[in-house]
C-alpha cells in the first residue's frame, strides 16, 4: 500500500519536472506567502518577547496586589480564611494581608497608610532599609517609603527618630469630619524600589487597629509568586476565588493583546499573500490538467480509478506544497536576519537611541515550530488549492480525452 | 458460451439521436486475431471502447470471458481495464515524462504490484518486442513504430486476455506498419491473446483470421 503511493509520487514527481519554470514560479508563489506568515510572526513575537523582557526586568513581575470584589456597592473584606487559601495556591511563596487608610500631617500632606504585619510584608517585599529599622510590634511608630522620607524631610522637616502629629480624620454623629491628632515616630525609611511603597507609610497592622478601630476584613493581600512563568496560573486562582488582581503582569497581558491585535492586523495581510499563491497552484494544476487531458485519459483507459487519479495530480501539489514550505521557511529565516541586522539600526534611528536596550538583541524571533507551522500552511493551501482541478481531472471522459476532444 | 468477448444486441445511441450501434451480436473466441474494418462513422470505435468498459451501450449485454459486464458498476470496469482489456492507440499514447520501461510498468501501478515485479514483467514484454535494449529512453527519443511496440507491450503487462487496438499502424509507414502486424500475431501465437484490430487498410485485414465489417453501425460481415 505505501509502496504504492511512493510510486504514484514519484510519477507525480517525474511531471514536475517536465515544467520546471511553471513548478518553480508556483513554489515561488507560495513560498512567499509562506515567508509573509513567518516574517510576519517572527517579527511579532521578537517585539513581544522583548517587551515582555523589559517589563520583567524593569518591574517587580512576582509581586500581586490582591483586592475584594466590589459588586453592587458592596465590598467583602478578605477574611483569614481566604488568606490561608491565597497562601496554599500553588507557586504562592509569602502572603502579606493588609489594610490601607489615609492620614496626614498637620502641614496636610496626604499619607497613605498601609498596615501590615512586619515579619508578612518582609517575606513578600524583602525590604531593605536606606535608614533606620522596622516598626516594633504594637509600638506607635511607621516607617516612610524613599520619596515620602524626602518630601517629608524637605517640606515639613520631618526626619528618621523624629516624632510628628499624624492627624486622623473621623466623621461625628452629624457628618462633620473631625480630626484626631496620633503622635507616631519615624522608625526607618525604605530604600528606592520603584513602586508605590516608595510613597507608602508602613505601619503596625495592630497600631493602626488601635487608631483606626478593629477592621474586620482585609482590603489588600500582597502576594510573592516564586517564578515569573506562574504568576498568570496564580493570578487565575485568585480571580477564581472571587478576588481581583494587580500588579506588573497586567502590562504584558496589555502587550500581548496589543500585540496579538497587531498580528491579527498583519496576518489577514499575509494569508492574502498565502491566497494568491494559492490561486497559483490551483492555476498551474488546472493548466497541467488540461495539458495532459490526453494523458489522464490513457491513464485511466489503462485501469487507473478515480481516486488514482486524484492522488496523481494532488501528490503534485503536496510536492510543490512541501518544497514551496522549505522555500518559504528559508526566505522567512533571511527575511529575519535582514530585520535584525539592517532593520534593527532602522528602527533606533527612527525611535530613538533609548530603544536600543529595549529592542535587545532580536527584533524578530524564528522558532521551530514556526517552520512546522510554515510548511503544514504551505502544504495545506496546496492540497486545497489542487482539489478542484484533481476532481475536474476525474470527471473526464476518457474515450474523448483520449481522442484530444477535450 | 466460450472464452473471449461476445455482444447480444448491442446498441449504442448518443444523445444527439445518433445511432453508432445498432443490435450488434458477435463472437470472438479466445485467441482469434480479428480485423475490425468499416467506414468512418460506421460505429468501429464506439464498439472497441464499450468492450474496452471506456464507454456504456444503451441496450443489450457484453460477456468477457464469459461474465457479463457490469456497466452500472464502475469498479467493474476499472476492474476489466486493468486484468483483462489492454488497449493500443493509433497516436501511441504513451506518458511523454516516462521511459519505455515505466511505461510498459505503468498499468501494473495501479494494480498493486510490487516494483520489482513490475520492472521484470515490463522488461521481458520490452525484449520480446525488441526493445529490451531501449528501455531507458523516453518517448520523444524513438521512433513511431518503436512506440507503437512499446504500447503494445503496455496492452499485454497485465496479463490481459484481450488487446484492443484501435488504427495500430494509422501513424506509421507501410513498412513498420508490416512489422507491427507480425508482432501483433507473435503475441496472439504466443501467449494466445485475442486481438480485436481497427483498421482502414483492407491489406493489413487480410493477415487477420476474420475480418468483421460494420457499416451504419450493424455487422454486414
Amino acid at each position: 500500500m505505501i509502496a504504492k503511493e511512493m510510486d504514484i509520487l514519484r510519477v507525480s514527481a517525474r511531471q514536475l519536472l517536465t515544467k520546471r519554470l511553471r513548478v518553480a514560479l508556483t513554489v515561488l508563489g507560495i513560498a512567499i506567502g509562506v515567508a509573509a506568515v513567518i516574517g510576519i510572526v517572527a517579527l511579532s513575537d521578537g517585539i513581544r518577547y522583548q517587551a515582555i523582557e523589559t517589563i520583567k526586568a524593569q518591574s517587580d513581575l512576582t509581586m500581586i496586589e490582591v483586592h475584594p470584589k466590589t459588586t453592587d456597592g458592596v465590598t467583602q473584606l478578605i477574611t483569614d480564611t481566604k488568606v490561608a487559601s491565597l497562601q496554599a495556591t500553588p507557586h504562592v511563596l509569602a502572603v502579606a494581608p493588609a489594610f490601607m487608610d489615609s492620614y496626614s500631617t498637620k502641614k496636610q500632606t496626604f499619607l497613605q497608610v498601609v498596615a501590615v504585619r512586619s515579619d508578612e510584608i518582609d517575606k513578600v517585599l524583602n525590604l531593605k532599609y536606606s535608614a533606620g529599622r522596622p516598626f516594633a510590634s504594637g509600638a506607635p511608630e511607621v516607617v516612610f517609603g524613599a520619596d515620602l522620607k524626602d518630601k517629608l524631610q524637605r517640606n515639613e522637616g520631618i526626619r528618621i527618630g523624629d516624632v510628628f502629629t499624624a492627624l486622623v480624620r473621623d466623621y461625628d454623629e452629624n457628618g462633620m469630619p473631625v480630626d484626631r491628632q496620633v503622635p507616631l515616630t519615624v522608625s526607618g525609611a525604605l530604600g528606592d524600589r520603584d513602586d508605590q511603597f516608595d510613597r507608602y507609610v508602613l505601619i503596625d497592622m495592630t497600631t493602626a487597629s488601635r487608631i483606626r478601630g478593629e477592621q474586620k476584613g482585609y482590603d489588600t493581600v500582597f502576594i510573592r509568586v516564586d517564578d515569573p512563568d506562574a504568576v498568570f496560573s496564580v493570578v487565575d486562582e485568585i480571580n477564581a476565588q472571587g478576588l481581583s488582581s494587580q500588579g506588573s503582569f497586567e502590562q504584558i497581558k496589555a502587550v500581548n493583546q496589543f500585540m496579538d491585535a497587531i498580528l491579527i492586523v498583519f496576518m489577514i495581510f499575509a494569508v492574502f499573500a498565502l491566497f494568491v499563491g494559492g490561486l497559483m497552484i490551483t492555476t498551474t494544476m488546472i493548466t497541467s490538467v488540461y495539458e495532459r487531458t490526453r494523458e489522464i485519459g490513457i491513464t485511466m483507459a489503462i485501469g487507473a480509478s478515480e481516486s488514482d487519479v486524484i492522488r496523481l495530480v494532488l501528490y503534485e501539489c503536496l510536492l510543490i506544497g512541501i518544497i514551496g514550505g522549505i522555500v518559504g521557511d528559508i526566505l522567512g529565516y533571511l527575511f529575519t536576519v535582514v530585520l535584525n541586522t539592517a532593520g534593527k539600526p532602522f528602527i533606533i534611528d527612527r525611535m530613538g537611541p533609548e530603544f536600543s536596550a529595549i529592542l535587545g538583541n532580536e527584533i524578530a524571533k524564528i522558532s521551530p515550530e514556526m517552520a512546522v507551522a510554515g510548511m503544514v500552511i504551505a502544504v495545506v493551501f496546496s492540497l486545497g488549492a489542487g482539489l478542484y482541478p484533481a476532481v475536474k481531472a476525474t470527471h473526464l471522459n476518457p474515450v474523448e480525452a483520449i481522442r484530444g476532444m477535450i | 458460451m466460450t472464452s473471449g468477448i461476445e455482444t447480444q444486441e448491442l446498441s449504442k445511441k448518443f444523445t444527439n439521436g445518433v445511432t453508432a450501434l445498432s443490435e450488434i451480436s458477435i463472437g470472438i473466441a479466445q485467441g482469434e486475431f480479428i480485423a475490425l474494418v468499416g467506414r468512418s462513422g460506421s460505429g468501429k470505435s464506439t464498439l472497441m471502447n464499450i468492450l474496452g468498459g471506456l464507454d456504456t451501450p444503451t441496450t443489450g449485454s457484453v460477456f468477457i470471458n464469459r461474465k457479463e459486464v457490469d456497466y452500472k458498476n464502475r469498479k467493474n470496469l476499472i476492474d476489466i481495464r486493468r486484468t483483462q482489456v489492454g488497449f493500443v492507440f493509433q497516436q501511441f499514447n504513451l506518458i511523454p515524462s516516462l521511459n519505455a520501461l515505466e511505461n510498459v510498468a505503468y498499468p501494473l501501478l495501479f494494480n498493486y504490484t510490487r516494483k520489482e515485479e513490475r520492472n521484470d514483467r515490463a522488461f521481458e514484454l520490452l525484449k520480446m518486442v525488441g526493445l529490451g535494449e531501449r528501455a531507458d529512453h523516453l518517448p520523444h527519443q524513438m521512433s513511431g513504430g518503436e512506440q507503437q511496440r512499446v504500447a503494445i507491450a503496455r496492452a499485454m503487462v497485465a496479463n490481459s486476455s484481450i488487446i484492443l487496438a484501435d488504427e495500430p499502424t494509422g501513424n506509421l509507414d507501410s513498412k513498420t506498419s508490416a512489422e507491427i502486424y507480425a508482432l501483433m500475431r507473435k503475441v496472439n501465437k504466443e501467449k494466445n491473446v485475442t486481438f480485436l484490430i481497427v483498421t482502414h487498410e483492407r491489406e493489413l485485414a487480410s493477415y487477420c483470421d476474420r475480418i468483421i465489417e460494420l457499416r451504419d453501425g450493424k455487422v454486414i460481415a
